[in-house]
This record gives C-alpha cells, sequence and structure tokens, in this order.
C-alpha cells in the first residue's frame, strides 16, 4: 500500500501529464492552423467600447491606435470616461472633436468597475458587432480585421485576441511578458476544441447580438470578461481566438500592484466558479471542461501549496533540531554522505514533467517572436518556472480568503 | 474552416487521457523496475551477509571447547562492518523507494541479522576478554516524530564518527526496534528500557540523551 503522499505526487504527476498530453495533441493536430484568420465574408459592422478610470496617460495612444485599424467597417469608437479624477475626459473630449469616429462619453457617476462603463457604451452601440478594448491597450493596426472573419461562422458569438506585453523594463514585466505569450499560445490551442475560458479586457469582440442575448456583462464580477464568456459557452455561443490579432498592453510594473490585480483576477475567477457550478460536468463545453479544469486547477494549486507548507515546516523543524542537537553532540551540521545519491522515481517523474513542460513553453514562446522586442532570454524562462510559478498558489490561498471574506472592489 | 476545427475536439480529450494512462504506466513500469533493481542488489548483498553469519555462528560451535578469541572478534568485527556499509546503502535506496514495499522486508531482515549479531557478540564478550568494543543503538524505524527524527539523524553521525575513530576497536550495530522481531524485544524487554533512540555499550551502559563522540569515548573501556 502506498503512503498518502506518494499517492498525491502520483495524482498530480497524472493530472500535470494529462493537461500537457492534451496541449501538445491539440498542437500537433492543429499546428498549421495557429495564424489562421478568416477572409470576411461579410464586412460587419463594429462599434469598439473603451472604458476609462484615471487614464490620462494612455487613453489618447489607445484610441490613436484604434483610429489606425485596417478595418474598414469601424463605424465608432465610442471611450467612455467613467467619472476619471484625472483628465481623461478633457483628453476624450479633443480626440472626439478631431475625429467624428470617436464619440466621448460620461457615465452619470462612479459605476466602480470597468463592466460598468462597458454596459453603459454598449447601450449606444447599434452595430452587428461590439467590441472592447482597455483604455491601456494598444491594438496592431490589423488586429480587428484579423478577427472579423472567425464571425464568417453564424455560432461565433466572441472573438478574442492575443495580448502581450508593451513595456518590458523590470524582471517583473518581463516575466509577465513571458507569461503573457504562453497564456496566448495555450488559449489558442483551447480555442481548437471551443475552450476559451476568457476574452480579455485589451481587445475582445462579440456578436451584439449574443451580447445582448447574455445581457452585457455582469457588473457585479470582479472579472466580467471571463464570466460573460463563460455565460456565451453556456448558451451555446462559439468563442474563437485569433492568435494573429497582436494588442499590447500595460502590466503592473510592482509586486504590489501585481499581487492586486491577481487577487482581483483570481476572486472573479472563483466568483464565476460559483455562479455557474450548477452547470458542473453537465454537457458541453462549460461543464465538461471548462469548468472542471478551472476548478480542479484551483483545488489542486491550493492543496498542492498546503502540502508544499506542510513538507517544508516539518523539513524546517526537523533541520533545526538537527542543528541544535549536532552542536550539542559537536558532531558535523551537513555531510557530503547525506546527500542521496539515489533518486527515487517520484523526483524522476518530477524531472520529466520539467522537462516536459519546459519545452511546451519553449515552444510556446517560439512562436510569439516579435519584430520590435528581442526574443525571451533563457534566464527569464527559467525564473518564470521557477520563481513566477510558484507564487500563484499564494494569490490563489489569498483569493480564497478574500472571496470568502466577501472582497468585491476593484 | 472553423467547423472543421472543432470536428476533431471531443477526440483529443480521449486521446490525451490514452496517451497519459500509457506514458504514466510506462514510468509506473521503469520506477517498479528500478526499485526491484535496488531490493535485487540488496537481496544479494543479504545473501551474502547471511552465508557470513552462518559461518560465524558455525565458527562459534566449532570453537566452543577450544577458543580462539581473536578469530572469534575478528569475525564479528567483519560481519559487523559488512552489514553496516549495506545498512548504508539500505537506507540510500530506502529512502528512494516509494513504489514497493519489499525493500522494508529487506530492512526487517537485516535487523534480524544484526539481532544475531548483537547476540554473538554478547556471547563472544563472555567468552573472551577482548579489546573490543560492542555499540548497539537501538532507533524507531519510520518514525513521525520529528524530535526523533532529528535526534537518530544526528545519533547517526556521532556513531558514524565514533565508528570511524575506532576503526576495529568498535563493532556498531544499529538495529530497528519497531520491526516486529520477537527475539529483538524480548530482548530490549530484558533490558528494561522504553525510550528510543538508545545506545548501548557493551551491553552496560544505556545512552539516551544526545552525547558528542569524546562523551562516549568515556565509555569504553578497551
Amino acid at each position: 500500500m502506498l503512503d498518502f503522499l506518494t499517492n498525491l505526487y502520483l495524482f498530480y504527476t497524472f493530472v500535470s501529464l494529462y493537461f500537457l498530453t492534451l496541449f501538445i495533441l491539440i498542437y500537433f493536430q492543429n499546428r498549421n492552423l495557429l495564424f489562421y484568420s478568416p477572409v470576411f465574408e461579410k464586412e460587419l459592422s463594429l462599434s469598439i467600447v473603451i472604458p476609462c478610470y484615471n487614464e490620462a496617460d494612455s487613453i489618447g495612444d489607445t484610441i490613436q491606435h484604434h483610429l489606425s485599424a485596417d478595418y474598414k467597417g469601424l463605424k465608432k469608437i465610442f471611450v467612455v470616461d467613467d467619472c476619471s479624477k484625472d483628465n481623461s475626459y478633457e483628453i476624450i473630449k479633443k480626440y472626439a472633436k478631431l475625429y467624428p469616429q470617436v464619440i466621448a462619453l460620461q457615465t452619470p457617476k462612479n459605476t466602480g468597475c470597468a463592466a460598468g462603463a462597458k454596459n453603459f457604451g454598449a447601450k449606444f452601440v447599434k452595430t452587428d458587432l461590439i467590441g472592447f478594448s482597455d483604455g491601456d491597450s494598444f491594438p496592431k493596426k490589423d488586429a480587428i480585421s484579423n478577427m472579423v472573419g472567425f464571425f464568417n461562422d453564424e455560432t461565433v458569438g466572441g472573438v478574442t485576441s492575443r495580448v502581450l506585453v508593451r513595456d518590458r523594463n523590470n524582471l517583473l514585466e518581463k516575466l509577465q511578458s513571458v507569461e503573457y505569450k504562453i497564456i496566448a499560445f495555450t488559449r489558442k490551442l483551447l480555442g481548437f476544441v471551443g475552450g476559451i475560458y476568457v476574452t480579455n479586457g485589451p481587445l475582445s469582440i462579440y456578436r451584439k447580438k449574443a451580447f445582448d442575448e447574455v445581457n452585457g456583462f455582469d457588473e457585479k464580477n470582479l472579472t466580467e470578461d471571463i464570466e460573460i464568456t463563460w455565460h456565451f459557452v453556456k448558451d451555446n455561443w462559439k468563442v474563437q481566438m485569433s492568435l494573429a490579432s497582436l494588442v499590447y498592453t500595460v502590466v503592473p510594473s510592482n509586486l504590489r500592484i501585481w499581487f492586486k490585480q491577481r487577487i482581483r483576477w483570481n476572486v472573479g475567477g472563483i466568483q464565476t466558479i460559483m455562479k455557474y457550478k450548477k452547470s458542473f460536468l453537465e454537457k458541453g463545453m462549460l461543464g465538461s471542461f471548462i469548468l472542471p479544469f478551472f476548478g480542479l486547477s484551483w483545488v489542486l494549486a491550493v492543496f498542492g501549496l498546503c502540502v508544499l507548507v506542510y513538507r517544508v515546516f516539518r523539513t524546517i523543524i526537523v533541520r533545526y533540531l538537527s542543528t541544535f542537537y549536532s552542536v550539542q553532540a559537536q558532531t558535523t551540521i551537513l555531510r557530503l554522505q547525506d546527500i542521496n545519491l539515489s533518486p527515487s522515481i517520484l523526483f524522476l517523474f518530477g524531472i520529466f514533467l520539467f522537462v516536459f513542460s519546459l519545452s511546451f513553453n519553449l515552444l510556446a514562446l517560439s512562436y510569439s517572436r516579435e519584430k520590435d522586442y528581442k526574443g525571451t532570454n533563457p534566464f527569464q524562462v527559467g525564473f518564470f518556472m521557477f520563481f513566477y510559478l510558484l507564487l500563484y498558489p499564494i494569490v490563489l490561498i489569498t483569493s480564497s480568503y478574500k472571496f470568502l471574506r466577501g472582497y468585491n472592489k476593484w | 474552416m472553423v467547423e472543421s476545427f472543432l470536428k476533431s475536439k471531443k477526440h483529443v480529450f480521449w486521446e490525451a487521457f490514452l496517451v497519459t494512462i500509457v506514458v504514466f504506466f510506462l514510468g509506473l513500469l521503469i520506477g517498479f523496475a528500478l526499485e526491484s533493481s535496488r531490493v535485487d542488489e540488496i537481496e544479494n548483498y543479504y545473501s551474502e551477509s547471511e552465508i557470513s553469519l552462518m559461518d560465524m555462528l558455525a565458527f562459534n560451535n566449532l570453537l566452543d571447547n577450544q577458543i580462539n578469541c581473536g578469530d572469534l572478534i575478528k569475525a564479528n568485527i567483519d560481519f559487523a562492518d559488512k552489514i553496516y556499509l549495506e545498512a548504508q546503502v539500505l537506507e540510500d535506496y530506502e529512502d528512494s523507494g516509494k513504489l514497493s514495499e519489499s525493500i522494508k522486508i529487506s530492512h526487517r531482515k537485516y535487523d534480524l541479522l544484526r539481532t544475531f549479531l548483537w547476540i554473538n557478540s554478547i556471547k563472544s564478550l563472555e567468552k573472551c576478554q577482548n579489546n573490543v568494543d560492542v555499540v548497539v543503538y537501538l532507533y524507531e524505524y519510520d518514525t513521525q516524530d520529528l524530535t526523533k527524527i532529528a535526534e537518530q539523524k544526528v545519533w547517526s553521525k556521532v556513531l558514524g564518527d565514533l565508528k570511524s575513530e575506532r576503526g576495529d576497536k568498535l563493532i556498531l550495530i544499529p538495529i530497528a526496534i519497531n520491526t516486529d522481531i520477537i527475539t529483538l524485544e524480548t530482548m530490549v524487554a530484558d533490558f528494561g528500557v522504553l525510550k528510543f533512540p538508545l545506545v548501548i555499550i557493551n551491553n552496560n551502559d544505556f545512552i539516551d540523551d544526545i552525547s558528542s563522540v569524546e562523551d562516549l569515548e568515556g565509555y569504553l573501556v578497551k
């Protein structure tokens, strides 16, 4: 009979191996279609809504990027100021005066969340498609035109883009850049099996009919972009991703803001899981894949961290006591013979999984080469895998605690 | 085109599941094979040690009437050193053994062997006036008590240092006391000791507090 920890390690190994294998198989079956964007059969009319709150530094640049889009069906750009405390609204009005496409809007009072401003702007949209972008996101010229063709399929309700990091000055930004590239690649792979679980804030386009059917964004949810995607999938609308549609965004440049952002994302994620929990294991991608995938990742990460903390804590106590007794006995604290050179099979499994996931990450990064940026250096990938990812279970546990405490603010 | 993307979507989940099962069980098989080869290695050592023990016991009986203490003590020391070194290999393999229980059985067999050695060394001490010390180290196998784990780690180091220092003048016999060996349990009960880890020197001195090599040398009379 194997002990509990061995069984647990084997279970984790199996689950990790399964998801890695799944991604690799999807990749091999679809690798020629990764950057495929269907040519649009009909030029559908499109409006973009950009919520803005205290984004005077970036909103002008964001509007400018949307104005330079090469998609002729883009009719209006609604920029919604959510009662900013800075001069964002003045900047928006200036652009509205200069460009007839740009419409400056302001909410009657601060809605307190992006979803509020987005829904407010959506009320003015009369086009076939409605797109949303953040006030600090900068789409490439062809980003929108590469997305619209996916709507040739009448059952597609939403299309999302590939988001990459614009400023990569410090280590944290560089690590997020690695993370965003890998996320974009895996999300595209999930798109091939109808498993996209989020249409990101920096640039996503929805069929207006589908958007209205799901009653827009849920303003009570901290991650309205996840919630609306799950709602789409639940209502049998397909969600696609265009890897060829590149959008740059600004990411937190210090750990405090990064942590706050991730807490919000994860509390929002838990809110969404709770909202759709009744669909668990129901027929369809939401119940049979997205919910179990999300739920399992969350449970495994939290439980894994608890086990890790327990193991580390135990080791520290034993080390402390051993050191104490070693001093008492005047013997060496650490000897070369203490190093076990006969690795266990679990260790070998761990090495195998690490090499497998490293290969997958490198594969993902090989699909993310950019003209204007240097390639990712191996140090960043190593740091990302060894340290950055280890922070995540801490974020998850804090998020769970905050969720239980009713945390619900931006 | 989008339709064709999704055609194979359900199959891939099962394909991934099957591939994972194959790879996972292949990994487990390799694991079992690896652990099994380690058990085989230990079993070979054990068989040799068993022969050595039988030889030593036979030698002991042969010399009952015409005792050659020098040879008897040398046989005890050689045998003790042999199984002490094998115990270190066994310990490494035990730490790495996760799938199979066989290595634990090997541990029990070795504990029985070491109990024989202890008994034999008691007899030898009774028969011979010699200049060799017998140090028996009784510890708990697979304990979850953190204090005991730390104590046992340090005791192993201290006794290892003592053995290195004394060389052929010391027989070191580490034995796990909780491996269901009746002979051992009876011997320990006879000594009336309850606290472990415990070091017994020349069947006279019982030390259960962590001590330095120098302290222990104070108990060695030869």
